[in-house]
């Protein structure tokens, strides 16, 4: 049992450590967002792109969301995408692997999108075959 | 007689043109694993003892083992006709999966349905499993798997409100639902309506032994959020000692009620998830009424690689000393495009009555906590 909590408590750790890594990846990638703490050394890099680069991503992200969603048989809500300065990094699930070029397909098209990192899986959906 | 001709001609064209785009497709998946578990029962009766620890090649470590035939007809104008038989089996001795009655199996126990899409969305209409379960999968980071889950902790709740485990005829919500009417609605903005009806088809009691479900959700920008509402007339008639005690007749009590609430969210390659739900017996709340909650976090570490963790915990609000928790790690390992390899380990809690299990398909007895370990390997075809 202790045994067992302790493999619990060492994973739970190592998901946080990873987390608070992709989230640190994630405020440089969006122009450093004051709430990140530690963002000192990101806001020097940061002012050469100050607050218009960091709505910029938001506008674009939310353009490939848009683009996305108009596919009904697509779910964007299993998927993930970060945009930065035009590139765009897709991740999360899809329900079929025919969807995973798809998706990317949409985000190549929507303006703005100057490159597509995918990063999508298949997840299988309940009862699916 | 020329345009006769020409009407048949365009006929035949048209007969061919909807021929060629029908297909028929056969498929399935085979999970096997090897289960260790800390304490075993053999019933989910309330006096179920702990009968030790048992290692076992066990199906369903990820979905139970399955199979089915599927095809879809185009009849032109943007409308489908679709069909599905599916079922489960298991991959340890070949048997079928459970049927809406106690002691018999069924075939096609997952899908029986034939239906039409269009336009306007999908209806189907035979036993198939109801809108709610797909809910709780879309807003769970275990997708509603069988080890350690939101679907074991739902079947935590349906254990404690008195379900033998020997039908798929449930008293709190339910995971296939028979002789139903399902519509699925298009999405709009990422926004979905899913509504069931079944009829009871019990003579000469119109309410007796019907169903009613409604789910909505939204599904964009990265989030799923899933409500569920589900109504059951006469559910779970029969007792923990049928057949020696006769199956409940269908007078059209209101008996099964069910609520969720679950949000899941993915950014980069985390998930998060969280829910919370009431099931009671709306004729007899002061004897089943509980509460479940969930919190889920999953990493995917590459395109193969994958772990994903969840909290599950369930309340009697009628005695606070009965309550469960769960925990459960799963970490899933891609071998190829068809098949997964998969470790998982699971603690519960259980206290008082409550005998919520870590995997499906092997109780423990109430009151007793329960550790598990599987590994195992998925394909599907």
């Amino acid at each position: 049992m202790k045994k067992i909590e302790g493999l619990g408590i060492a994973v739970g750790a190592f998901v946080v450590a990873v987390s608070v890594n992709a989230w640190a990846q994630n405020g440089a990638a969006s122009g450093a967002p004051a709430s990140v703490s530690g963002a000192s050394a990101m806001v020097a890099s940061g002012a050469a792109t100050p607050e218009t680069g960091r709505k910029a991503n938001r506008a674009l992200r939310r353009k490939v969301y848009a683009a996305i969603s108009k596919y009904r048989e697509i779910s964007a809500g299993s998927i993930s995408v970060i945009a930065k300065d035009g590139a765009v990094t897709l991740n999360g699930t899809v329900t079929d692997a025919a969807q995973i070029d798809k998706v990317a397909d949409i985000a190549k098209g929507v303006p703005g999108v100057t490159s597509v990192t995918n990063k999508l899986t298949v997840q299988r959906p309940f009862g699916g075959q | 007689m020329k345009s006769k001709l020409s009407s048949a001609a365009a006929l035949a064209l048209f007969a061919s043109a909807a021929h060629a785009q029908s297909s028929v497709t056969l498929y399935g998946t085979i999970d096997t694993g090897l289960l260790y578990q800390s304490t075993t029962a053999s019933t989910f009766q309330p006096n179920a003892r702990n009968t030790g620890s048992v290692f076992e090649l066990k199906d369903g470590g990820i979905y139970a083992s399955n199979w089915g035939l599927k095809g879809t007809e185009d009849i032109g104008g943007g409308y489908k006709i679709n069909f599905k038989l599916q079922g489960v089996f298991n991959s340890t001795n070949g048997k079928f999966g459970l049927a809406d009655t106690p002691g018999a199996t069924a075939i096609f126990n997952q899908y029986s349905v034939v239906g039409v899409s269009g336009p306007f969305g999908t209806i189907d209409a035979g036993r198939q499993i109801v809108p709610m379960i797909y809910a709780m999968a879309d807003t769970d980071v275990r997708s509603a798997q069988y080890f350690g889950s939101i679907l074991t902790a739902w079947l935590g709740m349906n254990q404690a409100a008195g379900w033998p485990g020997t039908s798929t005829n449930a008293p709190i919500g339910a995971l296939y639902d028979s002789n139903a009417l399902v519509y699925q609605s298009p999405k709009i903005y990422g926004a979905s309506l899913a509504l069931e009806f079944a009829p009871g088809g019990v003579a000469g009691q119109i309410q007796g032994g019907t169903r009613e479900s409604a789910v909505l959700k939204y599904s964009n920008y990265g989030l799923n959020l899933a409500a569920v509402y589900y109504n059951g007339h006469d559910t779970n008639p029969f007792p923990l000692t049928y057949p020696t005690a006769p199956a409940v007749p269908a007078t059209g009590l209101d008996n099964n009620r069910f609520y969720y609430l679950g949000a899941l969210y993915t950014i980069g390659g985390f998930s998060i998830s969280a829910s919370y739900g009431i099931g009671k017996n709306p004729a007899n709340t002061s004897h089943v009424n509980f509460e479940m909650a969930s919190g889920g976090l999953g990493y995917k570490f590459s395109s193969v690689f994958k772990v994903t963790s969840g909290f599950y915990y369930l309340k009697d609000r009628n005695n606070s000393a009965n309550h469960s928790s769960e925990i459960a790690l799963g970490a899933e390992y891609n071998l190829s495009r068809t098949t997964l390899a998969y470790a998982q380990v699971g603690y519960v809690d259980n206290r008082g009555t409550m005998n919520q299990t870590i995997i499906y398909g092997a109780p423990v007895a109430p009151g007793v906590s329960t550790t598990a370990a599987m590994i195992g390997i998925r394909h599907s075809f």
